[in-house]
């Protein structure tokens, strides 16, 4: 078989107003089904964005299904219905055998944490999710006809991460890299192109560089307050405080951002072709910064006019007529919804998809010829087919 | 027409094979020739079925129908033809380009798991988790629940408005002698399981609650409200049902199974939050309508006990229905039965009782409406 060059690079071809108009349309179809439409609009954003990105002129392709979402999520909720409603109650039940007498502020926050442990039932669950929802990702991956695919392992790494979040807690953070590379090499050294294997090389230590300005961030939040702590000044608390804070923010992405360039250029395939990765913090940054605001001003520039014509025509006619004023509720609602509908598109569109094509333009892809050898891989049945995923709320924009 | 260049995937293998595409209408195929394919391939247009939603849709991705075990019965080879011409034309002569195909049984599959699903909810909101809610109830230690109920109180106290716990609470000695009185009346004789602490929260609000473990609070606006004390007695003895029936944990502990239950099968999708807090007030509702109409029913025996009228309560339940106003909650959405009906029950109650003296005096009613000073 022919031609593949000796490297491939990443392109995104995606645009703003398709994918747009496909995110608000598919928003609007879930609030008129109350939900359940939710599974086709996640499925078909998908179509488009993963048909988006291409290497040498060949797109990805997402071969998800809704209604295999929409199945999965069904079994999800027989099994969590049972698990939760009962988990939840006892976990609250024990809680409240923990009650005390709340006679200062301190212990009256401790009983409200009692109250909150229901909230540890899910996290074992959360773990899981994510691993599932990551494995039916890849199983629904194609690229030149190929599946990507996971193994099993998903309780594996739930445990994994409930350990080393411990660990990184308790270490106050010191040992997140550690936690970062060990979950990411748990996950990537499952993973499969075709009959292809990745693996994650590399060492954790080696991710201490990109969290320089999250500590730098820290030192000026902790400095800060110590200095005007002492000092007796309230203004430094109050600058360093903005300042530390803002650091701190841009230290996170950067810390994923270089993180990500370390395991992207750590990561082989069947120990022959390996990647690079070239994003930008700042590019990031300001795509975020740049993006929120733009939807802002649309957001308030179309509501104000629709606002405006609303209180215009209808304001005189609801006084005292109760018929005016149910199509005025009415109108509100489907208002609020339309806005949560294009919110949610616009910045899916101004902020989500600018980040994935800075990511993916970034992209290289070296002794790509090996590719050619790579043969199919078996059909994997996706499991609930990120039916826990979905019920729970686990995941990220798309 | 044709031939035009495309790529071919051919599903085993990740090369790409450059291939001519001529299209044969009239023998309805699609042939795909190439110097990498072992032979021509055939495709029958019927068969075609073309990829949606996709970014560069000026290309066309062909893929066939077949009875895979895919998640789609999709053939697993690709075709990619970029020609204007022949893009058109193709998505002009075959009819079931863009049509969705199932696996058999799929619906079979929907409609089982579709069952499953609401089974298992329904099951456990309205059987499962209020029998265990009960029970759990019922296991909890006393001075537990006495605790939880004395931070409810401190939450609620502060939800109110008070900068420092106990800013709210009315304690002028007289109107407390007064209030004591009441409940001693109220309770004489009767086997109660829990020591009452009822307090009155200087608060313009007319209302009155119960929280876990025994207390109960009374807002000012109620006493000064109501037409006279058998109207505030029937009010505490409809809070001390309540009580008895531990009313308040239950529907705590209820809340606690159902809430994460609610917002986990609606999700997250756009506007989502108002069907969760519509579902979850509507779930409330049935829930706590039956436990109002029993505490209305214990609240009469126990002012027939003690020989209170309960046309007092008759006109209380006239008042929070004045205050209602033109606009009313529906009974389905509302957490407590209809405020006529109550009063109308009452009544025909008061029209039955045998001799009924007030609960307080006139100058010990004066007395306790002045309890907050």
């Amino acid at each position: 078989m022919p031609e593949v060059q000796h490297s491939i690079s990443g392109e995104y071809h995606g645009e703003r107003k398709p994918l747009f108009n496909l995110a608000f349309k598919t928003a609007l179809l879930t609030a008129i089904t109350l939900g359940i439409y939710r599974f086709w609009a996640k499925t078909r954003i998908r179509k488009y964005i993963w048909s988006s990105v291409v290497g040498q002129g060949d797109a990805f392709e997402y071969t998800g299904t809704g209604l295999e979402k929409f199945i999965g999520f069904l079994m999800a909720i027989v099994i969590l219905a049972v698990y939760l409603g009962i988990v939840q109650m006892i976990l609250f039940y024990f809680g409240l055998t923990l009650f005390s007498e709340p006679a200062t502020q301190a212990e009256m926050v401790g009983q409200m944490l009692a109250i909150y442990i229901t909230f540890f039932a899910v996290v074992p669950l959360i773990f899981f999710a994510q691993y599932r929802a990551r494995r039916y990702k890849m199983a629904r991956s194609r690229w030149r006809g190929v599946r990507f695919g996971m193994e099993n392992g998903a309780w594996g790494y739930a445990l994994r991460a409930i350990g080393h979040w411990l660990l990184t807690i308790v270490t106050l953070g010191v040992l997140l890299p550690r936690q970062t590379f060990s979950l990411e090499k748990y996950m990537a050294d499952r993973t499969w192109f075709g009959d292809a294997k990745f693996e994650q090389g590399g060492n954790w230590t080696r991710l201490y560089p990109a969290m320089k300005h999250l500590a730098i961030g820290l030192v000026i939040l902790v400095g800060g307050g110590v200095l005007g702590g002492v000092a007796g000044s309230g203004a430094i608390m109050v600058i360093a405080g903005i300042v530390g804070y803002i650091w701190v923010m841009v230290g996170l992405v950067s810390y994923r951002v270089k993180s990500f360039i370390y395991l992207t250029e750590h990561k082989t395939l069947d120990d022959t072709v390996s990647f690079e990765a070239a994003p930008e913090t700042s590019t990031i940054v300001s795509t975020v910064i740049v993006g929120s605001l733009v939807v802002g001003l649309i957001m308030a520039l179309v509501f104000a006019v629709i606002g405006a014509v609303f209180s215009a025509m209808m304001g005189p006619m609801m006084l005292g007529n109760s018929g005016a004023q149910v199509v005025g509720v009415v109108f509100l609602v489907a208002l609020y919804v339309l806005a949560l509908a294009m919110a949610g598109a616009l910045s899916l569109v101004w902020i989500t998809q600018p980040i994935i094509d800075h990511i993916v333009s970034s992209l290289k892809v070296r002794d790509a010829e090996h590719l050619n050898d790579i043969k199919q891989r078996a059909h994997d049945t996706g499991a609930d087919a990120e039916g826990f995923a979905d019920a729970l709320d686990v995941g990220g924009a798309i | 027409m044709g031939p035009v260049t495309g790529s071919f995937f051919d599903g085993q293998h990740a090369g790409r094979h450059r291939v001519e595409v001529t299209l044969d209408e009239g023998a309805g195929t699609l042939i795909v020739t190439g110097p990498s394919l072992s032979a021509p391939l055939q495709w029958p247009l019927g068969r075609l079925r073309a990829l949606e939603d996709l970014a560069r849709d000026y290309s066309l991705t062909l893929t066939l129908h077949a009875e895979t075990e895919d998640e789609a019965p999709r053939d697993p080879a690709r075709l990619t033809i970029r020609e204007p011409a022949m893009t058109a034309r193709i998505r002009e002569v075959c009819p079931d380009l863009r049509k969705r195909d199932l696996h058999r049984g799929t619906w079979r599959k929907i409609w089982t798991r579709s069952a499953m699903a609401i089974g298992a909810v329904v099951l456990m909101l309205f059987v499962i988790l209020p029998r265990m809610a009960d029970t759990l109830a019922t296991l909890i230690p006393i001075e537990r629940e006495i605790a939880f109920g004395k931070s409810v109180i401190a939450q609620m106290e502060r939800a109110l408005g008070a900068t420092d716990l106990g800013d709210l609470r009315c304690d002028g000695a007289e109107g407390r002698a007064a209030l004591d009185r009441m409940v001693a009346r109220l309770t004489e004789g009767q086997d109660l399981q829990y020591d009452l602490n009822v307090q009155v929260f200087d608060h313009e609000m007319v209302n009155a609650f119960a929280a876990p473990g025994g207390q109960v609070v009374v807002m000012r606006g109620l006493i000064e409200d109501a037409s006279g004390p058998d109207a505030v007695a029937a009010v505490l003895a409809h809070e001390i049902g309540h009580v008895e029936a531990r009313d308040a944990t239950r529907i705590a502990l209820r809340a606690a199974g159902s809430a994460g239950l609610l917002s986990m099968v609606l999700g997250d999708f756009t506007g989502g939050t108002i069907a969760v807090v519509l579902g979850e007030r509507i779930m409330q509702a049935s829930y706590t309508r039956e436990a109002e109409a029993a505490a209305d029913v214990f609240a009469l025996d126990m002012l027939n006990e003690a020989g209170v009228d309960s046309t007092g309560m008759a006109e209380f339940f006239d008042h929070i229905d004045g205050l209602q106003g033109d606009f009313k909650i529906p009974e389905y959405l509302s957490t407590h039965p209809a405020s006529e009906a109550r009063a109308e029950r009452a009544r025909d109650n008061a029209a039955e009782q045998g001799a009924t003296t007030p609960v307080l005096s006139e100058a010990e009613w004066q007395v306790l409406k002045g309890i907050c000073g």
